[in-house]
């Protein structure tokens, strides 16, 4: 099944960035929307809808009938300057699921026209959703919107990751040129309680300042939204070590918010990204989630 | 002795409460926090002057000057014109992109204590004193925006005092920290002051959009603050 999807992401990839250079660019805008729901200890997906190229691969229960895993898939492999992905996910009351994606997410240079996704996540009381999607990768001269508006009903759980490189580094792409929005607004109950906000320009001080990026390509966060950790929990993931040894200008940190616990990682590698949060991950997964974390098969392909 | 007119003597009002508050001798423990910068000298980020000169710049021009200080000009203009539910929303927004428990725990302290200045100092108006006391938990700036608003300070003023302090605290604990000597301290306030009024006019001209919390490098010294083993700054 998976196979399926790589062959035309490849395809995309090469074309996009040479043949079609010149070429007025298609838009699309592709809308996914998904309704959780549970019934009898079981989460099912009870409602799919979409339009245009994203869409959800079968369910699957890899962790047994309370948690649904979800893949979703942009078949065309990479988002293209003036292209909109939109997805709405609604996880209904004492509904779980988990959503991820099969590879990295390819922005293409933008020919002038911002690309962008939305998330919309909406989790009814006692719900819960993770998102834990591939690094999104920023190839040079991109123009990129992200958004996320996550809305939490009381004792509605959520825990999501991003990791964002600039340039493709495999092949030694910088990010010279381009511009990032970047919102994430988290509410619990209509009130605010965290909002990220990033508005740059590939040229900004940011990315060599200390403070900012110092120097690195990736930058990785990682949001847990299910009230205060537990002090002994949190004090594992303060002591838990990025796999540093491939990429020792990385620094990564975590902080718990009476709300929110926060990981951060900067660094060389995605991969490194991801390790250190699938460790954290590990950690805090028993206790905002009542189960211990396993890695969904998709990541190993 | 040439006459005064009476508008200037208000304005010299003015900046006589501007420099009260900008005074590291308000009560409200600036003095006890360094905002990851101690982390970063504990690092060998930050080393001598020139390394204190960039931190503490960068963190003015891309902290400072894209998120509090935009945030702080729209919570003086919801002051102005007495709309507090958006005073409440500004300050909801303020402290939810506050991203380490350290840098919440800041602002809320030193809201505290500044909230409690203005009812020890027993003369403020009533109405102002209650629309302060009606604020849960506030940030500093949001209690900050309503002083100086009362106080008759211009924006552009206020903004440029409170980036002051902030620069001003920023190198008395590079000072204490590095250590620096205090004509090294003179020569970072010197340059950093000379940039301020374009921090504050650009921050006054940002759009929403544009306001900008992400400083991953400054989140990250603060998360590793917080178990820094020997510390002379709170976290």
């Amino acid at each position: 099944m998976d196979d399926d999807f790589s062959v035309p992401a490849t395809n995309a990839q090469i074309g996009l960035g040479n043949d079609l250079a010149g070429v007025k660019p298609v838009h699309w805008l592709a809308t996914l929307t998904l309704d959780f729901a549970a019934k009898d200890g079981r989460s099912y997906l009870a409602k799919r809808q979409h339009n245009g190229p994203l869409v959800i691969q079968k369910t699957l229960y890899p962790e047994g009938d309370a948690l649904c895993h979800g893949i979703i898939i942009h078949p065309p492999g990479g988002v293209a300057g003036g292209d909109e992905l939109i997805l709405n996910v609604n996880v209904q009351t004492n509904a779980s699921a988990l959503l991820t994606t099969p590879g990295a997410g390819k922005w293409y240079k933008a020919n002038g026209a911002a690309a962008s996704q939305h998330l919309q996540f909406d989790l009814a009381e006692k719900s819960s959703l993770e998102w834990l999607p591939q690094e999104n990768i920023l190839f040079d001269d991109s123009i990129v919107n992200f958004s996320a508006d996550i809305n939490l009903g009381q004792e509605a759980c959520y825990a999501g990751w991003e990791i964002l490189c600039f340039g493709r580094q495999a092949k030694g792409e910088s990010w010279l040129t381009g511009k990032l929005n970047q919102k994430l607004v988290i509410k619990r109950a209509d009130k605010t309680i965290w909002q990220e906000s990033a508005y740059l320009q590939a040229n900004d001080r940011f990315f060599h300042s200390a403070i900012g990026l110092g120097g690195n390509v990736v930058s990785a966060s990682f949001v847990v939204a299910a009230g205060a950790v537990p002090t002994e929990l949190f004090a594992k993931c303060q002591q838990f070590e990025s796999d540093s040894a491939s990429d020792s200008k990385a620094k990564f940190g975590v902080s718990a918010l009476s709300e929110v616990f926060s990981a951060r990682y900067i660094g060389m590698s995605a991969q490194s990204a991801r390790h250190y949060f699938e460790g954290l991950w590990q950690i805090l997964r028993p206790w905002y989630a009542s189960r211990s974390a396993a890695r969904p098969r998709i990541w190993n392909t | 002795m040439q006459n005064i007119k009476p508008q200037n003597i208000a304005s010299n009002i003015a900046l006589s409460r501007l420099l009260q508050l900008a005074s590291p001798m308000l009560p409200v423990g600036a003095y006890s926090y360094s905002q990851g910068l101690e982390w970063a000298i504990e690092c060998g980020e930050v080393i001598d002057l020139a390394s204190a000169k960039t931190w503490i710049s960068d963190a003015l021009m891309i902290y400072q000057g894209r998120y509090e200080l935009p945030v702080l000009y729209r919570q003086y203009q919801a002051w102005q014109l007495n709309d507090i539910a958006a005073v409440k929303e500004w300050d909801t927004y303020f402290q939810a992109g506050r991203d380490t428990s350290e840098a919440l725990a800041e602002t809320r302290q030193m809201g505290y204590s500044l909230c409690r200045l203005l009812n020890d100092l027993g003369s403020l108006p009533a109405d102002f004193m209650f629309k302060i006391n009606e604020l849960v938990n506030p940030a500093f700036p949001t209690v900050y925006a309503g002083i100086t608003h009362l106080w008759s300070i211009s924006a552009q003023d206020m903004l440029q005092a409170y980036a002051w302090s902030w620069v001003e605290n920023q190198v008395s604990a590079a000072m204490k920290t590095v250590p620096l000597g205090q004509v090294a301290g003179q020569k970072i306030l010197l340059e950093l002051g000379a940039f301020l009024p374009e921090i504050v006019t650009d921050a006054m001209q940002l759009e929403y959009a544009e306001i900008s919390n992400f400083t991953p490098g400054l989140s990250i010294a603060g998360c590793r603050h917080e178990t820094q083993y020997s510390r002379l700054f709170r976290s």
